[in-house]
């Protein structure tokens, strides 16, 4: 065995903390100065924000009377008003049936992350599963669960539907956008093209007002479908697009030897897309489709303005009247942290993801 | 921004919606209303003060509320034969014209384009909003006058800018505007004292004051900058839903001008003291018929919501939060602009 010139390794650091310090933030008198405006400046935000949210905050009030303006947060707005964020419009008597849909597709979410289901099989199967147990539970009419018509939906459980719908439609699609606009035949890829690029630059609160608004007078009623499902849809082909540029940036990061050496063994077209090219090109924009997913999550709230309660207009419901006006800045922030818990829990993954990945990949 | 986009969305919305042929079938919303069982009424996306909001169990309450109500109640017998579709502002006449709601009532300003160009109907105004201005307790102000040459802040991009600017101009009265997007960057501003007046809609005032650290530290000025009668709106061709709503409202009034109440409409339909309101609560037949409803409609309606005082005292009224004066909004012999038709 012929060992190689051992690579020298750097001068190890003996620096204690205080050196360590000294290093990196007091080098020099400016420096200094500036790590102490700025850390005190950092310490002062913490404080009042802890101030404000924590320790001067008021949790409680008796018989639902405003809280005082001088105190801190007013967190029994919540404790108020809770059941509004969560369910919106939702019947009041059934918002058990709320919470276990958001329940059941947020554990779909969550199961279809473990990779020992990402199979061409388990994978469909429990969506449809997860999505199938949600509609049932929010819409109702079997089993003596009496019709809740998505009219009403709202709350949490509106955006996760949303979300998971967008995303499983919009999928499949990108998938299909991208090898078409791939394709050989010069048609298929101009069209495909063209259609993306013209879905691109249209502003998604068009796109959807358009599907809420424009497409019932245009199309005749059989074909239209319930609002929220016209909305999904225009929103899974919007991501869609975005999505379908992704997927090809993977697909070209493939050198064309794996295409045409799996050609020239004969194997068949979707053999090679769905075997060795879509795997390949998934873990090499991971990055970015779960940069997508998070851009998707958060913008589910646009779909307030044109009529829909989620978590966002709910909030909005809850600070739009008299009582609780004043408490605006506590239902934003509880809000921003409802969509973090999710947003950080998405990208998390997506780390993790990347990390399992490399694994064995160089 | 994003208000500029919804606007321009909606705009072509109203534009492929105005160069086809009405699809929802106008002239027979109402039979469609009774065969459907429910009436498709506007709600609003979020709440908004004192008309469309939402209480802790998500249900929906309010001036309009109130009027979809009474408006379910004459067609359908039952106040709660009502769908509150929640919609945006923006999104109210598209929303009309593609037959996602049969009516819209979102006090909606009675303008001539939405009258003409919209190819909407509106009803007699239910409403007469009126536009106010706010100024701060300490300032002493008794007339917009006094406050010549103050920080008048008001909300960017609606029609209380115009309107300040044109009244403020008109009688040369100078003044430092200052705007805000959004409702509570405006209050935020004002508590904080970096406005000396605010120019609004009178119930967003009202409950801009309630809410204040102090409210006594703001004062509402008389003076009324500019009226928008608030009207109930219907589909061009909607005729028969049209009078419907027209001949509710006035029910309203009347009822209200004869003191009739939720409380004593039985009373009076036991024993009716004019022919008039003998016609009114249904005693004497023909008034539903004329309309295709059943001849106790109205009685229905004030045993269901009350008469117009009482809807406006329990929702924006002294019984509410806002205590929003009645003001124009009184009845004719109170002093305000109020009337109801003829019943004969």
């Amino acid at each position: 065995m012929v060992v190689l010139s051992q690579p020298e390794r750097p001068p190890a650091s003996n620096d204690s903390a205080l050196g360590w310090l000294r290093k990196n933030f007091f080098r020099s008198w400016s420096n200094a100065l500036f790590t102490l405006a700025f850390g005190g400046f950092v310490v002062w935000a913490l404080l009042s924000v802890v101030d404000w949210m924590l320790l001067d905050a008021v949790w409680r009030v008796a018989n639902r009377d405003r809280c005082g303006h001088d105190a801190g947060a007013c967190w029994a707005v919540i404790e108020d008003r809770w059941r509004l964020i969560f369910f919106g419009l939702y019947p009041y008597e059934e918002q058990w049936r709320s919470s276990l849909a958001c329940l059941a597709i947020t554990l779909t979410i969550v199961v279809s992350c473990v990779p020992a289901f990402w199979s061409a099989r388990r994978l469909p199967v429990l969506w449809l599963a997860g999505l199938g147990i949600f509609f049932v539970l929010m819409h109702g009419g079997v089993a003596g669960l009496p019709v809740v018509t998505t009219e009403q939906w709202g709350g949490l459980s509106l955006t996760l539907f949303i979300f998971a719908s967008v995303f499983l439609l919009g999928m499949p699609l990108a998938v299909l956008f991208a090898l078409a606009r791939r394709s050989s035949l010069p048609v298929i890829a101009m069209v495909t093209g063209g259609f993306i690029d013209i879905v691109r630059s249209l502003p998604l609160l068009t796109i959807l007002f358009a599907a809420a608004v424009v497409i019932p007078i245009l199309v005749p009623d059989w074909l239209q479908g319930s609002k929220l499902a016209r909305v999904i849809v225009a929103f899974a082909v919007f991501f869609a697009a975005y999505q379908a540029e992704i997927i090809r940036a993977g697909l070209q990061s493939l050198s064309t030897g794996q295409e045409e050496a799996a050609q020239a063994l004969g194997m068949p077209y979707w053999s090679v897309v769905v075997d060795i090219l879509l795997p390949q090109a998934f873990r090499n924009t991971l990055p970015s489709t779960i940069n997508q997913a998070v851009i998707t999550f958060k913008e589910t709230s646009i779909v307030t303005v044109i009529g829909f309660f989620e978590v966002m207009a709910s909030g909005k419901a809850v600070i739009g009247t008299d009582e609780w006006g004043a408490q605006f800045i506590e239902i934003y922030v509880f809000l921003a942290l409802v969509y973090f818990a999710f947003v950080f829990g998405l990208s998390r993954y997506g780390a993790w993801l990347e990390r399992r990945m490399r694994v064995g990949h160089g | 921004m994003t208000s500029k986009i919804v606007t321009l969305a909606a705009g072509v919305a109203l534009a492929v919606s105005a160069a086809l042929p009405a699809t929802a079938q106008a002239g027979d919303t109402l039979s469609a209303i009774q065969e459907r069982g429910s009436l498709l009424c506007t709600g609003h996306n979020g709440s908004y003060l004192g008309f469309a909001e939402v209480d802790d169990q998500g249900k929906w309450q309010g001036f309009d509320i109130e009027f979809c109500r009474a408006l379910a109640t004459a067609i359908l017998g039952s106040p709660d034969a009502v769908q509150i579709v929640p919609i945006s502002w923006a999104q109210r006449f598209p929303a009309i014209q593609s037959g996602d709601i049969d009516v819209i009532i979102k006090v909606t300003g009675w303008t001539q384009s939405r009258d003409t160009e919209l190819g909407l109907q509106f009803s007699l105004p239910y409403f007469i909003g009126p536009f106010y201005v706010m100024a701060q307790s300490e300032l002493g102000a008794e007339s917009i006058a006094d406050l010549e040459g103050g920080v008048f802040c008001a909300n960017a991009g609606t029609t209380v800018e115009r309107v300040l600017a044109d009244y403020l101009e008109s009688n040369g009265i100078e003044y430092q505007p200052l705007s805000f997007e959004s409702g509570e960057e405006l209050r935020a501003a004002l508590y904080a004292g970096r406005c000396d007046a605010l120019a609004g809609f009178g119930p967003f005032l009202a409950a801009t004051r309630v809410n204040a650290p102090d409210p006594d530290s703001l004062t509402i000025i008389g003076e009324v900058i500019q009226l928008e009668p608030e009207g109930i709106v219907v589909r061009e061709g909607d005729d028969a839903l049209l009078d419907v709503v027209n001949w509710m409202v006035s029910a309203l009034l009347l009822a209200e001008q004869e003191g009739i109440t939720q409380a004593n409409v039985d009373e009076f339909r036991a024993s009716p003291p004019s022919p008039t309101i003998e016609r009114l609560l249904g005693v004497s037949p023909g008034v539903g018929e004329r309309l295709g409803l059943s001849d106790d409609w109205a009685y229905n309606v004030i045993s269901a919501v009350g008469n117009y005082g009482e809807i406006y005292d329990r929702t924006v009224g002294e019984g509410s939060r806002y205590k929003l004066p009645r003001g124009l909004n009184n009845l004719w012999n109170n002093g305000g602009l109020l009337y109801p038709l003829v019943l004969d």
